[in-house]
């Protein structure tokens, strides 16, 4: 089944749960990133190669992004890869395409993609493999591409785990036949629809007394007004999960305008959610990804493609629980930074 | 919708819309010429099948002089086609279209040895949340499911009961009535390693290899068969069981088929890790020695230490492929394949398992048979039993028979037997149990208790 995620960096043993949950985006077993080992005759061959790399992001605003390009950047560093640019797509498909069309005119040795969407990016990503730029890919696959041909592999976090905690912290604070929202994207993306199965198959398993009221957004302008139309709709709802932070911050403020308070679990330890959680009075429960860890592990398997190593098709970290008696310490691991003032005075309370 | 009055019409309109379906002709010429059909005819048929909301118009071609022709093709969401694959570990689910796209799959850990009742419990659940999640609604069509065994080959209608024989706790559930009653749509039923070859075989293609031996190899070691374009299921359905030839080692091992020296024994997944083991033990090799001092050895460090210069992994990795290459030397005497296409985890171990293969088969096989024999590479992974699984079902939905008796109604969800498939279903559904208590969990029932695991194959 899946193998014990041993030795992860940057992350407390308490932290750590025992094994990565999910499986690939093609039924892909997990690897762990610690599996990946490049021995110092590899990384004086990557030296001596001079490599070039390009990286294209969904964004580079968030602290998820800046955080996950620190630690490819200083990866591919220390293997004395050339980062020729970084490319901010700002969540937008075309703007992704043109990115990637003109990158492989520039030819780099690879590329680093998060792709953006699901069919409008898949044919643009095919064409870099077409042209002989080693392609690697961050959380989500396209589902048109294959591993090993389209791309040499996918790193992302262990989203059904995420979505398990998610469920996990959530479930103490519903009565009894509660009703739940599910506040979740609305397209076929990996990453959320792992999430939203993951949360789903939890709470049938554990707590098949909840009732779960859906709500899919496609942009984030609509995430507070449809939860508002849903909290107008359904009074006694005790609780929501949200499919990562940014429409987690507008939840909450959409409850705070409103002076409901509402257990909400959601996944992506931004800093907000990281004060919120440490306030206490809304969310309860955060399942945290690593993103320098991830980034690191992203260049390592990067080095080992272009010295013309197998890796395997799908990489993957595990999740973190985080709970307000530890979000400092969990903020410190994962963020690689000391926490902000706002987090340690709301911890401290 | 009202059945047409087409009885006269029908063997032109089923001849006009397969030409149409498997991508033989596209333009109202190439249709005329393909069927040997008028034109005053091809354009009826063409109306008709508009009609029944069966084709849509397409792109227009180039054109030759006059006007640009317009194309038609097959309506791919026109209907939906549910798929999933079972097998000891895993449960795959997905939607598809009606040219057997998948649009959506998800994989996720499972146990099969918790037994039929939280398995399809778990079905149901993802079933229905795949269906939520469609943008636009899709008539379901028709069912494809993989399990972990032979499916026994069907001698009456198109439309039965499948009964799953693969274990014996699942022989006694009701499991394909509690879906045809649930989502009331007929549900075809394969070996995984059947879907899967149908799935790396692809939709109909004349421009394809039509003799093609697609092989499992991980914990298991297994074959599907494509002869002259048809999946190739055997008497029993077991057809393609090549983890059970034996190789002739003066093996010990006792296979859970109860013969000793089977291939699978030798070669599959779990002879590799045991042999590097062995090799860590032995002091043969540092890097397997690291990897066995971090936890449970897995196949992916093995083929990374052996594509790092590791000789202990890459010998390992050979011997393997030369006992699969000789096995497969023998089935490609016997069956004359184009093409061999290998999957599962062990190809995904670099280089030197496949080099060796290719070397085995090369050498053993005569060589008529090899002269222009391709030894490929799977890179569809486990959603090759999902792509078949729908393809399977297309091709059951679009057969002459079944489309025959349905085309008129312009969907299958009319079909005139269906309603008796439902009822049969219902009633089986309804009888008390045969052997194990166990019944199939009512739709509202999301979880049940596991009955008790037992062995699987």
């Amino acid at each position: 089944m899946s193998e014990r995620a041993s030795g992860v960096s940057g992350a407390p043993e308490a932290d750590r749960p025992a094994a990565i949950l999910g499986l690939g985006p093609h039924g892909e077993r997990p690897a762990s990133p610690d599996r990946l080992r490049l021995g110092e005759a590899e990384a004086a061959t990557a030296r001596a190669a001079g490599f070039t790399v390009a990286v294209v992001l969904h964004t580079r605003q968030s602290d998820w992004a800046r955080q996950h390009l620190a630690g490819i950047v200083a990866t591919l560093g220390r293997f004395a890869v050339t980062v020729l640019e970084v490319v901010d797509c700002a969540f937008d498909a075309g703007a992704q395409v043109r990115a990637l069309e003109r990158l492989v005119r520039r030819r780099p040795d690879a590329i680093i993609s998060l792709p953006v969407s699901n069919s409008g990016v898949a044919e643009a990503h095919r064409q870099v493999s077409a042209a002989g730029i080693h392609l690697i890919l961050i959380d989500n696959s396209p589902s048109a591409l294959r591993a090993g041909t389209d791309y040499a592999c996918l790193v992302s976090a262990d989203n059904f785990g995420l979505g398990q905690i998610g469920a996990r912290l959530l479930a103490p604070c519903v009565p009894h036949e509660g009703m739940v929202g599910v506040v979740s994207y609305n397209l076929d993306f990996f990453v959320a629809a792992q999430r939203e199965i993951a949360f789903r198959k939890w709470m049938a398993d554990q707590r098949p007394d909840i009732r779960l009221h859906t709500v899919k957004f496609r942009e984030m302008e609509q995430v507070g007004p449809m939860v508002g139309c849903c909290l107008d709709d359904h009074p006694g709802l005790a609780g929501l999960f949200v499919i990562w932070d940014t429409p987690a911050i507008a939840v909450l403020a959409e409850l705070r305008a409103r002076g409901r308070s509402l257990p909400v679990t959601t996944i992506d330890l931004g800093t907000e959610i990281a004060v919120a959680l440490a306030q206490g009075d809304l969310v309860r429960g955060v399942g945290a990804q690593q993103p320098y860890d991830q980034g690191v592990t992203v260049a390592t398997a990067t080095v080992a493609t272009l010295l013309g190593l197998e890796v395997p098709a799908w990489i993957a970290l595990p999740a973190l629980e985080v709970t307000r008696e530890r979000v400092v310490s969990v903020y410190q691991s994962v963020w690689h930074a000391p926490a902000p003032e706002t987090l340690i005075r709301a911890a401290l309370g | 919708m009202a059945e047409r009055p087409i009885d006269s019409e029908r063997h032109s309109l089923l001849a006009v819309f397969d030409l149409i379906r498997t991508g033989r002709a596209a333009t109202r010429l190439e249709l005329e010429l393909a069927s040997g059909l008028g034109r005053a005819v091809v354009t009826d048929r063409l109306a008709t099948l508009t009609q029944l909301g069966l084709i849509e118009e397409g792109e227009r071609r180039p054109s030759m002089g006059g006007r640009a022709p317009r194309t038609v093709r097959l309506r791919a969401d026109a209907g939906g086609i549910l798929v999933a694959n079972l097998d000891r570990s895993t449960l795959d689910v997905g939607l598809a279209d009606l040219t057997g796209r998948v649009l959506f799959e998800h994989h996720e850990p499972a146990d099969l040895a918790a037994g039929p009742e939280p398995l399809l419990a778990r079905l149901h659940a993802l079933f229905d949340w795949v269906l939520e999640q469609q943008d636009q609604q899709r008539a379901l069509w028709g069912i494809g499911i993989g399990v972990p065994g032979a499916v026994e080959t069907p001698s009456g209608p198109a439309m039965t009961l499948e009964r799953l024989t693969f274990a014996p706790s699942w022989a006694s559930y009701p499991a394909v009535e509690a879906l045809v009653a649930r989502h009331r749509a007929p549900v075809w039923v394969r070996s995984s390693i059947q879907m899967a070859t149908m799935g790396e075989f692809g939709p109909p293609d004349p421009a394809r290899p039509r003799d093609v031996l697609f092989v499992e190899l991980g914990e298991e070691i297994s074959a599907g068969i494509v002869s002259e374009g048809r999946l190739h299921r055997g008497a029993q359905g077991i057809a393609g069981q090549i983890g059970h030839i034996p190789v002739g080692e003066g093996s010990d091992l006792v296979c859970h088929c109860g013969n000793r020296g089977c291939l699978e024994t030798l070669a599959a997944s779990e002879a590799v890790r045991r042999a590097a083991e062995a090799a860590a033990r032995d002091g043969r090799s540092r890097r397997l020695a690291e990897a066995v001092a971090r936890g449970t050895i897995t196949v992916p460090e093995i083929g990374l230490a052996a594509q790092l210069g590791d000789a202990a992994a890459a010998q390992i990795l050979a011997r393997c492929g030369r006992l699969i290459g000789t096995t497969l030397a023998a089935l490609t005497n016997a069956l004359n394949p184009s093409s061999i296409v290998l999957g599962g985890e062990l190809t995904q171990t670099g280089d030197i398992l496949l080099a060796a293969v290719r070397e085995a088969v090369y050498r053993n096989s005569h060589p008529l048979a090899t002269r222009d024999l391709a030894i490929v590479r799977s890179t569809m992974g486990r959603s090759a039993a999902l792509a078949g699984a729908a393809l399977i079902a297309v091709d059951e939905l679009f057969g002459p028979d079944m489309l025959a008796a349905w085309v008129g109604r312009g969907t299958p969800m009319l079909h005139p037997d269906l309603p008796a498939l439902i009822a049969e279903a219902q009633a089986r559904l309804r009888e008390p149990a045969a052997a194990a208590p166990a019944r199939p969990p009512a739709p509202d029932d999301r979880h049940a208790a596991p009955s008790r695991p037992g062995r699987q194959r």
